[in-house]
């Protein structure tokens, strides 16, 4: 009887494992169990650079994931905006990704109060770039003569017009990096910002990412990390402003015990009926 | 229940459209993997695609603009019809009697990014991860001590797996198969962190899901 229950387990269709899968995904977001966040030292280290800029210090933000990834890396992207308003810092908005880098800076911005109100202004405070290809090449130019790459902003005001960017060129006149992005960007940044012009860049990544970004963050090269839903939860609780990724934690963390049961269920029976046949 | 950070259930006609047809495109996507390849599946990858082919089309031939026909028909780059040319040389592929003029443009562009990219990673992704790996903490933490020779000895013995010149028998044989645990072991992380973002991704599905039907506030 017990190895007739084990065999079907075994072979259980993985249909009924989504089903549950997402059920156990949702449950938390409606009886939410508010399990603790505890801060990494890699999310300090983020909170600690965006909490020594001073006023006026420019900041570029690098918006290089799509809305598919918004669950990962966007938690991190606006608690570590709604730092860089709170520090009156300067923000330059860009992005690499075709068709998500003018959503994503919009949803960053409908979150936080400064840019309705009027109070973070663009042009005065903010630029908005958009979106332009070539990763690499592009980082690269942009370090040294952004206006070659950016003539423009993506409501069509020269460069040269913007006041925050009249005495920004390039990589030196930057204070802080952030690189929100789901693949290599944060690398390009490493190379042609980091390296050359000792420019601070922090990495908003996504979980994939956490174990190229703990390189870096032992070699100096990258000033903090927030690893995907987790980091923006840590990032959160840092900046005291809970959101989403805060509400996330409790079914991620829900998830996740699902995965290490049915590992632990599927291995005991796989084991037994090996051993019975 | 945990405070979310705004409350906007879109109140527009065009919002309320929006929301409930991005809702029914994700069901229709998931009916593949929690029922089976439907109708309603293929229609909604197909016009998925569409939908990112054209937008990925628009936004590339107004970037080309901005960055680069404005300055070349305004006479102040001229240099710039170089490489719209090469670009265009791209599109020799599609002839096959004129495909080898393809093959200009993808190795000016594949000899350019790897001179680039081998230059510039040398740095951060070799001499200073060597340095990193070799500097001894400068705390008297245990766990520092500790992390220093694991990574330290995980390294050299991964390396050393690595190396095919000799055979791993003798004494290279303990240190290859301790570098082999340590692959497993980081690979073992690597896909785990690759699991937490798949979950984290489904995570923001399920919470837009309860979203739409106002189970949970926006």
């Amino acid at each position: 009887m017990s190895s007739g229950i084990l065999g079907k387990i075994t072979n259980i269709d993985r249909r009924i494992l989504y089903w549950i899968l997402f059920v156990v995904l949702a449950v938390p977001f409606i009886s939410p169990i508010g399990l603790p966040v505890f801060v990494t030292p890699t999310s300090q280290a983020m909170y600690n650079s965006l909490n020594s800029l001073k006023k006026g210090d420019v900041v570029v933000l690098g918006i290089n994931f799509g809305v598919s990834a918004w669950s990962e890396c966007l938690p991190g992207s606006i608690a570590c905006v709604k730092m860089v308003v709170r520090k009156e810092a300067k923000l330059i908005v860009f992005g690499m990704g075709t068709t998500d880098v003018a959503i994503t800076w919009n949803e960053i911005m409908s979150k936080i109060p400064a840019f309705g109100a009027g109070t973070y202004k663009e042009g005065d405070d903010y630029a908005f770039f958009g979106f332009l290809p070539i990763q690499e090449t592009t980082i690269n130019l942009m370090a040294t003569n952004f206006r070659q790459v950016f003539t423009k902003d993506t409501k069509g005001h020269l460069t040269d017009d913007i006041p925050m960017m009249k005495n920004f060129n390039g990589a030196k006149d930057c204070k802080l990096v952030l690189s929100s992005d789901t693949g290599d960007v944060g690398d390009y940044f490493i190379r042609y910002w980091q390296v050359p012009f000792k420019v601070a860049v922090g990495w908003i990544g996504i979980a994939m990412n956490a174990s190229t970004g703990m390189t870096y963050i032992r070699s100096g090269n990258l000033v903090g990390l927030l690893s995907g839903v987790r980091g923006g939860a840590e990032m959160e609780k840092l900046i005291g402003e809970p959101g989403s990724a805060t509400t996330n934690m409790d079914s991620i963390s829900t998830s996740h015990l699902l995965v290490v049961i049915a590992v632990i269920i599927a291995n005991v029976a796989y084991l037994a009926t090996r051993r019975k046949a | 229940m945990i405070p979310i950070d705004v409350a906007a259930y879109p109140t527009e006609i065009t919002g309320i459209i929006g929301i409930w047809v991005g809702l029914a495109i994700m069901l229709m996507i998931y009916s593949y993997p929690m029922y089976k390849e439907t109708i309603a599946f293929r229609l909604a990858e197909h016009t998925f695609v569409a939908t990112v082919m054209a937008i990925t089309i628009v936004v590339n031939i107004d970037s080309l603009l901005r960055t680069s026909l404005v300055h070349l028909f305004t006479g102040e780059q001229l240099y710039l019809i170089i490489p719209i040319i090469l670009g265009f040389a791209m599109y020799a592929l599609i002839f096959p009697d004129y495909r080898w003029i393809s093959r200009y443009p993808i190795a000016i562009l594949v000899g350019s990014s790897l001179g680039l990219g081998m230059a510039a990673s040398m740095v951060p992704s070799i001499v200073s991860q060597v340095i990193s790996t070799a500097t001894a903490p400068t705390t008297g933490a245990a766990i520092d001590w500790f992390n220093f020779a694991f990574i330290a000895i995980g390294t050299l013995c991964a390396v050393s797996y690595f190396l095919l010149t000799y055979e791993h028998k003798g004494i290279v044989k303990g240190p290859t198969q301790l570098g082999r645990y340590f692959i497993m072991i980081g690979l073992g992380a690597y896909f785990g962190n690759t699991v937490l973002f798949r979950f984290a991704m489904l995570s923001g599905r399920a919470l837009f899901f309860l979203q739409v039907l106002k189970i949970v506030p926006m």
